[in-house]
């Protein structure tokens, strides 16, 4: 398997207070289980704090725009390299 | 005075040459063909503006408009809009904002305000139902923006202009609490007349054609704006500045003087590290339901935070990653009482031209420690910052760096870089304003921030980009937030980004050109209204129009040529809508020919598509879409237009 980095950004960082993690994977998909269950065990330590904070929503791969070493990816099957670096995205618009 | 609901039936005309005032013919007419806002002040500036005349000339008028729901309860509609002649473009400049005092100038019986000629000394205007009042500003002249507002009477609202203005610093700004009008070089017009501040104060409420409808329309508008994923979830939880991110992911966030998209501290100052380390609280415009603002905290005191474009032209555009230096520096420019888009591409133009040896100005790439010195410069045109305050392109033509002065029609590009947004190229070239992300169309949002349409084909996008523009033009014309249109993309586009038929309906953009174009030309023929585009609703229940999305497309098209001829008749010639070659002739990456902005392709597809030819509407387009003009003079502009300038 793949030991690769998996980053988070915009509102799905700031809802699961998970910025980073490390994940042996093979494929793109994969990566989807161990990120919740980081942010599942994220999200009972800060239950601690503030017992009122939402659980929250878990994350596939149909909900976040992907990129892996900066590059757009779109296939849940593509295989994954030693060293790569996959960010997850939520959609964002402004001024 | 008007039959129609939704307006205050009055515009107020005030002379500052002969400090009195009178009412301002303005039909019912006049209202149903400009809607308002934005397109009531080209309107009124079309028709008042002359070959030859000048931002500082006496008779440049300053309109301050609003718009019909501005008033009315519905959701985001608190914006007003400041036009005038441009002293950074020479030509049109819109400029909006969502203060209060749109709010309260409707409260006091008028719509709209013009402000011509010029005062002998400085001076503030207050503004009452019953009266208007010109006062010696003297007192207050020199003073920073919050220590001019807390001068002023506390039961009004205001504009004011801080040091920047006064100075004519040529894009000094105009605020209305901790909001601004902030292109275009307002506040030098303001300071040009010695018009250091307006009050107004005002009771009245606005009466609505159908109430008892619109309050169930409004909950239905404010449920859609706060259950999409981009104003119920991003904006309010992030702000602009969450956009730091996705735009480094994207390759588009401007870098080293939009050398570069990426770059590689951008996380010190994304949206997430704001959010994280220095959000006090949300904050947002009266009305507002997505609270799209930020509180932080500079040297203990809590003040307007930052948002994206100052983030990206403050941080990676001048190789900053010190996010707490961009809160400071963001602070300081709105004290002074200056545009942070303008100022910030400023700097980091003065910044290249020193590292080409062009000229030193002591502002070097990753060089923080003079950056708020030289702010204060170019607020007061001290040294170096006189020339700062003129601005990139005027900074160009004196020391050299043309292929690199990132402007278009002499206003400073937003943080967008658009060689991997090709549309939002496109957009920053036409836009009547010059380099303004929204005024362009704001095609990013489809190019990969919102959704993920091919952004580096320009298949399509001429099409799309005159639609956005004309649309985003009446909403705006409508006193709403331009945010309220994100909510226009249906929300599974944007939640699931890797469904099968998101992907298929994204696949699909650039090829729905030809039937975008048949309604850009036919506006009319849109007879529909849509939920995800209420404004032309909401005009119904407030004003009893019969809108439509036609309605909207048809008005915003109107606003859209007009705006152009008024900047033709002062002066813009016929090729005006360019870029930097940095943009269209240096590949972003160089093993990506892709990766640059193909101008000239996608000018030949808009200008084929708009009915105008080398950025000039044909007389033909004019009568389309209602611009009236005699065609003696439109020829003789047009002449004009045509000679080398």
């Amino acid at each position: 398997m793949a030991k690769v980095t998996v980053k988070l950004f915009g509102v799905l960082r700031v809802d699961t207070g998970l910025a980073a993690s490390e994940v042996s994977a093979d494929k793109l998909g994969d990566i989807f289980g161990f990120v919740n269950e980081e942010i599942t065990t994220i999200y009972e330590e800060r239950l601690k704090d503030d017992p009122s904070l939402e659980r929250p929503d878990v994350i596939s791969f149909s909900d976040a725009i992907v990129y892996i070493n900066g590059k757009r990816c779109p296939r849940k099957r593509q295989k994954l390299s030693d060293g790569d670096e996959i960010w997850l995205m939520s959609p964002a618009s402004g001024g | 005075m008007s039959n129609l609901k939704g307006y205050m039936g009055k515009v107020l005309r005030i002379d500052l040459t002969e400090q009195n005032h009178r009412l301002f013919p303005w039909t019912d007419e006049d209202r149903k063909r400009t809607i308002g806002g934005k397109i009531m002040a080209s309107d009124i500036l079309f028709q008042h503006v002359r070959p030859g005349m000048k931002a500082f000339d006496e008779d440049n008028w300053l309109v301050v408009t609003t718009g019909p729901l501005t008033g009315s309860g519905c959701p985001n509609t608190s914006r007003f809009n400041i036009s005038t002649i441009s002293p950074l473009t020479n030509i049109v400049t819109s400029s909006n904002c969502g203060g209060d005092f749109g709010l309260s100038l409707k409260r006091a019986g008028y719509d709209a305000l013009i402000i011509t000629g010029k005062a002998k000394e400085p001076t503030t205007v207050e503004i009452t139902a019953d009266s208007v009042q010109f006062k010696s500003a003297k007192d207050i002249w020199g003073l920073k923006v919050t220590e001019a507002q807390e001068k002023l009477p506390k039961d009004t609202d205001k504009l004011v202009i801080g040091p920047a203005g006064e100075n004519k610093v040529l894009y000094s700004c105009v605020f209305s609490g901790e909001r601004t009008s902030g292109r275009g070089g307002v506040g030098a017009v303001f300071g040009d007349k010695n018009l250091k501040a307006v009050t107004v104060k005002g009771v009245k409420t606005v009466e609505v054609a159908k109430p008892e409808k619109l309050k169930k329309f409004n909950r239905k508008w404010v449920k859609t704006l706060m259950t999409h994923p981009l104003t119920g979830r991003q904006l309010p939880k992030m702000g602009t500045a969450g956009l730091v991110s996705a735009m480094q992911a994207h390759g588009i966030l401007a870098t080293k003087n939009f050398s570069a998209g990426r770059f590689d501290g951008f996380e010190s100052v994304s949206g997430e590290e704001l959010t994280a380390h220095h959000l006090v609280s949300n904050s947002a415009c009266t009305t507002c339901v997505i609270r799209c603002g930020r509180a932080v905290k500079v040297d203990g005191k809590t003040v307007k935070g930052p948002e994206l474009e100052v983030l990206g032209l403050l941080g990676p555009n001048i190789l900053n990653d010190n996010i707490e230096n961009i809160l400071k520096w963001n602070y300081e420019l709105d004290e002074f009482g200056m545009d942070t888009i303008s100022a910030a591409g400023s700097i980091a133009f003065a910044m290249e031209l020193n590292e080409k040896g062009l000229w030193d100005s002591g502002l070097e790439f990753g060089k923080t420690d003079n950056i708020s010195e030289i702010i204060e410069k170019i607020a007061h045109r001290e040294g170096v910052g006189d020339d700062l305050a003129n601005g990139t392109k005027r900074m160009s033509e004196k020391f050299g760096g043309k292929e690199f002065a990132i402007h278009a029609k002499g206003m400073e590009l937003a943080a967008y870089e658009p060689r991997r947004a090709v549309g939002q190229g496109l957009g920053y070239a036409t836009a009547n304003r010059g380099g303004c992300h929204l005024n362009a169309g704001y095609m990013v949002v489809l190019e990969g921030l919102g959704l993920d349409v091919d952004s580096l084909t320009p298949r399509g996008k001429a099409s799309i980009t005159i639609m956005f523009q004309n649309l985003m033009e009446a909403i705006s014309a409508c006193g709403s937030c331009m945010f309220t249109s994100y909510a226009v993309f249906p929300g599974f586009l944007v939640e699931k980004p890797n469904w099968l038929l998101t992907r298929a309906i994204l696949a699909a953009f650039p090829y729905v050109g030809p039937a975008v174009n048949v309604l850009n030309k036919f506006t009319r023929l849109a007879q529909i209204n849509i939920p995800l585009i209420p404004h032309s609703m909401a005009l119904n229940h407030v004003c009893d129009f019969h809108a439509t999305l036609g309605t909207l497309l048809t008005v915003g098209s109107h606003g859209y040529n007009m705006e152009r001829m008024a900047n033709i008749i002062l002066g813009q010639k016929a090729g005006a809508d360019k870029l930097p070659k940095r943009l269209t002739d240096v590949q972003q990456d160089p093993n990506d020919p892709r990766t640059k902005v193909p101008l000239e392709r996608l000018k030949k597809d808009y200008y084929k598509a708009r009915g105008w030819v080398d950025g000039i509407p044909k007389y033909k387009t004019l009568k389309r879409f209602g611009v009236k003009m005699d065609k003696d003079y439109y020829e003789s502009v047009v002449r004009e237009a045509r000679t080398d300038g």
